[in-house]
Parts: C-alpha cells; structure tokens; sequence
C-alpha cells in the first residue's frame, strides 16, 4: 500500500543545486551519487548529512576537452543546509584516481527553474 | 568586488584558459603568481596576456618568494618592489613568519601554517602584522588537495588564524591557490567554504576588500613618502 501523500505544511522544502563536473575520465549517474554522497560524509560527517535529503535528480553529459569531460547536474538538497552542501561539493578533490572539480552554478527552488542553468 | 590574489602562473596559454574560467566562475580580479627564478620570464608575456584578457578579467603579477634565508627575502623583496604590484612570501618557519610581518616593504605572509601542527602565528607576530601592514593568507587549495586527519589538522590551523585575526585585526586575504581548471570554483562556493571553516560574511567580504586595498595602494606606492603621507598632484 502506497503512503499519503503529506500536505504541504510538514513536506520538506527542497532547493535543487545545479552542479557542473569536471573529472578527468567519464563517468555515469551512479558514479555521481556515490561521488556526492562520499564528498558530503567525508566532509559534513554522517550525522550531519542525514538532514541534507541529498537526491541526484538529473545528469547531463555536456562537451570534452583534452584536458577533461564535463558534464552538469541537478542536485536535491533541503533548504537550511544548502551552504553545507555547496561547500561539501565544492571540496570533492578525487574519484577512483581520477582529477574531479565540482562547482555549483545555480540554486533554485524547483527542476524546472534549475534547468535554466544548464 | 572578488580578488584573488593568488593563482599559480605558468605559460600565457594556460593562463589565459584559467583566466576565462576564472572570469565565468564569478571572479572579477586574479593575480598570477611566480616565484623569483620565473618572474622576470613571465613579465615578458604580461603584455600577451594583457591583450588575450582585455576585456574578459582583469589581472596581475604575484611575487612569490619561497626561501628560508631571511637576507635573501629583505633582498628580493627589496629588488622586486618596484616591478610588481603584490609581494608575498610563503611562510611556515617561524624566523620566515617573523621576517615577514616585521618587513614593511612585502605585502602578504602566505600560508604560515603551512608544513607546521599550529597556526604559525601568535599575539607578537599578529601585532607586528598590524604595525606593518602585512597581510595574512590562508589558501582554499590547501583544504582541497588535503583529506581526513590532515584536512581537519589544516581547518584547525584555520581557525588558530581566525582568532588572533579577531583579536588584532590583521588584514586577512582569502585566495583559491589554483594551479589548474580543477582547482577554481564559483566565487559563492568558495564562500561557502570558508564559512564552513568559522568566518562570517562580513569577514569574508573585509578579506576581499583588503586584497583590492593591497592592490590600489601598491598602484599609488610610489607616491608614498612615509607610512600616511603620500604625495599628491595640486589640480586646482
């Protein structure tokens, strides 16, 4: 049986982060959910990202260079801890050896607005 | 306005991709950094590059001494005062950090925790930065490459720098140290970031004001005869 569905007042207000990656070898969607995760519990700790109701909602495979692929994303996150998670992101340093730079480029409070940025 | 004033310098191709990412990400301002040996090679393309980054970002040339030999730091800083705009000078021995904050001529201790299980700094050497009005900089790059007990270690080195900074009020000067595209991040996370370390917004914002005041007083050193006096052309 499927849960109700709860009304508006007790659902959690969301912010959805648009994030551009750049890692020197290709990646999937689920690379990028492990990647997001590990970077916010190594950097915040478990207890911390428990609040952030992290979700990857959508992956992007943008251009390559030489240098590295580059791909963006939209990134679920709750709305107090959105400087927790930036930062988290902003400090993802390495992926099974390989170089990874994740910066965020817009925040906004639905996909559809998110979508803007890609 | 967002300066950094610290962004390793290598060729005019390489700096001209890290300036135009640097310019989409947020920044307003970088400064590229050498050391001495490689100075004197890199003013010869600033013109280059000035041309390439018109109208993209604006830009200038760091001198980063590295050296532990306190004569040979008053001697460059001295020969290279006039040449460029921002002296700084990595720290992390203590003679080197106590050299540096005595010395009125160079702009910035770089990074003076760096290899060291403290801060680098204490209340004298604080107050000497203030009397001088040489800078501190605590480097984002050495947060990210960093991890586990050493990053915690780094923060903690962070936050030893904070409080003094609280305390006496030394000009502090935030910059990204990035050596490749990797390395940059949209000015909002690097905010972000050093929020998460115990600054607030406004120490964030005063961090970027002291590097564009390092910056405009370096333009009118010439000008100054002593510490509050600069000379100044009668229009009227």
């Amino acid at each position: 049986m499927k849960l109700k569905v709860l009304p508006p007042t007790l659902r959690k207000n969301n912010r959805y982060l648009t994030v551009e990656i750049k890692i020197s070898s290709p990646i999937t969607k689920d690379d990028l959910v492990t990647i997001v995760w590990d970077a916010c519990i190594r950097f915040q700790g478990e207890a911390n990202t428990a609040n952030f109701n992290l979700w990857v909602m959508k992956f992007f495979e943008m251009d390559e260079n030489e240098d590295y692929y580059c791909y963006k994303a939209i990134v679920r996150c709750q709305r107090d801890f959105v400087e927790d998670v930036r930062s988290a992101l902003a400090l993802a340093n390495k992926y099974n050896n390989s170089r990874i730079a994740m910066t965020t480029i817009g925040l906004s409070g639905t996909i559809k607005s998110s979508q803007k940025f890609i | 306005m967002f300066f950094d004033l610290n962004v390793k310098g290598s060729s005019l191709d390489n700096n001209i991709n890290l300036a135009i990412e640097a310019s989409k990400y947020g920044w307003n301002h970088i400064n590229f950094s050498y050391n001495q040996n490689d100075f004197k090679n890199a003013l010869e393309f600033k013109q280059d590059l000035k041309d390439n980054l018109d109208d993209k970002i604006m830009f200038d040339y760091t001198l980063e001494i590295k050296s532990n030999n306190i004569n040979e730091i008053r001697k460059l800083a001295r020969k290279f005062r006039n040449k460029s705009s921002c002296i700084s000078v990595v720290g992390g021995d203590l003679k080197v950090n106590r050299a540096v904050v005595e010395n009125i001529q160079i702009d910035i201790l770089s990074r003076p925790y760096l290899k060291r299980f403290d801060g680098g700094l204490n209340h004298v050497l604080a107050k000497e930065a203030v009397k001088n009005n040489v800078a501190v900089e605590v480097c984002f790059n050495d947060i990210l490459k960093s991890y586990l007990s050493y990053r915690s270690k780094v923060i903690s080195n962070f936050k030893d720098i904070y409080t003094l900074y609280r305390k006496f009020d030394f000009p502090l000067v935030l910059s990204t140290g990035a050596e490749s595209s990797f390395d940059l991040r949209t000015t909002h996370d690097f905010i972000s970031v050093f929020k998460q370390t115990g600054l607030n917004d406004f120490e964030i914002e005063k961090s970027f004001k002291t590097a564009e005041n390092i910056m405009e007083s370096n333009k009118n050193r010439e000008n100054m005869i002593l510490k509050g006096v600069r000379r100044v052309v009668d229009e009227t």
